[in-house]
C-alpha cells in the first residue's frame, strides 16, 4: 500500500524540489498546501503518513502547524524543512514531535537517509 | 509590478532563493547576538533609482546606511546598503551587548552590517552557482545628502534595484533593518537567466 503524503511549504519551487527528491522505490500519493491552514484542513479529513513541512509561511506557520497536530492528537510523521536553521528553532520542532529537522535546500541523500532512518523505505 | 519584471514562476525561484539566504543570515545574527531571532517571511521589491532617492530624502531624521560593494563571476555586481532607522541604531549596542567604551556605535553597525551582507549573499551566490568577493564596508555619515552623494559616485549604472525587507524580531527587543541590493540591468539579466535554468530542473 502506498503512503499519503504532504508537503506543505508556501513556495512552489520548494514543493517541487521535496517532490523530485522523494526516492522512487517509495511508493507514494502526494498531496501539497501551500500554507499551514490549508494543511491542518487536509490533516484534519484525511490520514496523512508523512508531512513535509516549512515553518516561515504566511497565515499559520510551521510551528502552528506542530501545535495544532499535537494539540488535536492528529498523527502523522513531520520532517521539517526549512530555512531557519537556528539551533533554538531545530530544537523547538524536535521537541514538538516534528521526526526530523532537514535544512533548505533539501539534498537528496539527507531526505533518503532520513526516510530510511524512520522506517519510510 | 512584479519584480524586474519576472512572470510568477521566476519570482517564486527568486523569493526561495532569498529565503534560504535570509535564514542563514538570521541564523548568523542569532549566533552573534546569543539569541533566538523570529523570522517572518521576507518582502521583496523592485525599486528605481529616483524612488530610492526619494523615500531615503523623505526621512528627514538621520539614517545610518552601511554600504559595501560585492562582486562575482560573469557580471554579477552591485552595491548592499543596510539602512537602520535612529530607534534601531540606538539599540544595537543593548543587543550586541558590548560594554561601554569597547567598539564605537558606528564600529558595532559596520560589524552588524558586515556579517549580514556577506552572509546573505554568500548564500545567494551558491544557490546561483556564483561566488562573491567583497570591498570593505562603509558607514555613510548619517544624513540623506551623504547617501545621495555615495549614489552617484557608484562605479556602474543601475536602473533598478532589489529592496529586501529584512524584519528581525528579537525575542527583548523589536529591530529591524532595510537590506537594499543595487544591481545593474546587466547583472539582473544574468540572474534571471540562472533563475530560467533552476525551473527548468524542476
Amino acid at each position: 500500500m502506498s503512503s499519503s503524503v504532504l508537503i506543505c511549504d508556501d513556495s512552489n519551487l520548494a514543493r517541487k524540489q521535496v517532490l523530485r527528491s522523494l526516492p522512487e522505490q517509495w511508493a507514494v500519493k502526494v498531496q501539497t498546501a501551500s500554507n499551514g491552514l490549508e494543511a491542518l484542513e487536509i490533516l484534519r479529513s484525511q490520514t496523512i503518513d508523512v508531512l513535509f513541512l516549512d515553518l516561515t509561511m504566511p497565515m499559520l506557520d510551521g510551528v502552528g502547524v506542530l501545535q495544532g497536530l499535537k494539540d488535536e492528537n492528529i498523527d502523522c510523521s513531520v520532517f521539517v524543512i526549512s530555512a531557519d536553521i537556528q539551533p533554538e528553532m531545530q530544537s523547538k520542532v524536535l521537541d514538538l514531535g516534528a521526526k526530523a529537522f532537514l535544512r533548505k535546500p533539501i539534498q537528496v541523500d539527507v531526505l533518503t537517509n532520513n526516510l530510511q532512518q524512520h522506517g519510510f523505505i | 509590478m512584479t519584480t524586474f519584471n519576472l512572470n510568477a514562476d521566476q519570482q517564486d525561484c527568486l523569493q526561495e532563493i532569498i529565503n534560504v539566504a535570509m535564514g542563514q543570515a538570521s541564523d548568523q545574527l542569532a549566533r552573534y547576538l546569543d539569541t533566538f531571532v523570529y523570522l517572518k517571511v521576507p518582502s521583496i521589491e523592485q525599486v528605481n533609482a529616483q524612488s530610492l532617492s526619494n523615500s531615503l530624502s523623505q526621512d528627514q531624521q538621520s539614517i545610518a546606511v552601511v554600504s559595501q560593494g560585492f562582486f562575482g563571476y560573469e557580471g554579477i555586481r552591485g552595491e548592499a546598503l543596510l539602512v537602520y532607522q535612529p530607534q534601531d541604531s540606538d539599540r544595537l549596542a543593548d543587543l550586541l551587548g558590548y560594554e561601554p567604551g569597547e567598539l564605537s556605535v558606528e564600529e558595532q553597525i559596520i560589524d552588524l552590517s558586515s556579517i549580514l551582507t556577506t552572509t546573505f549573499l554568500n548564500v545567494f551566490a551558491s544557490q546561483i552557482d556564483n561566488q562573491m568577493s567583497y570591498s570593505a564596508p562603509r558607514l555613510l555619515s548619517a544624513g540623506v545628502s551623504s547617501v545621495s552623494e555615495h549614489l552617484q559616485q557608484l562605479s556602474f549604472n543601475w536602473d533598478m534595484a532589489l529592496k529586501v525587507k529584512i524584519s528581525y524580531q528579537v525575542t527583548d527587543y523589536s529591530f529591524n533593518c532595510d537590506m537594499i541590493l543595487l544591481i545593474p540591468e546587466s547583472a539582473i539579466t544574468n540572474i534571471k537567466t540562472v533563475i530560467d535554468r533552476i525551473l527548468d530542473e524542476y
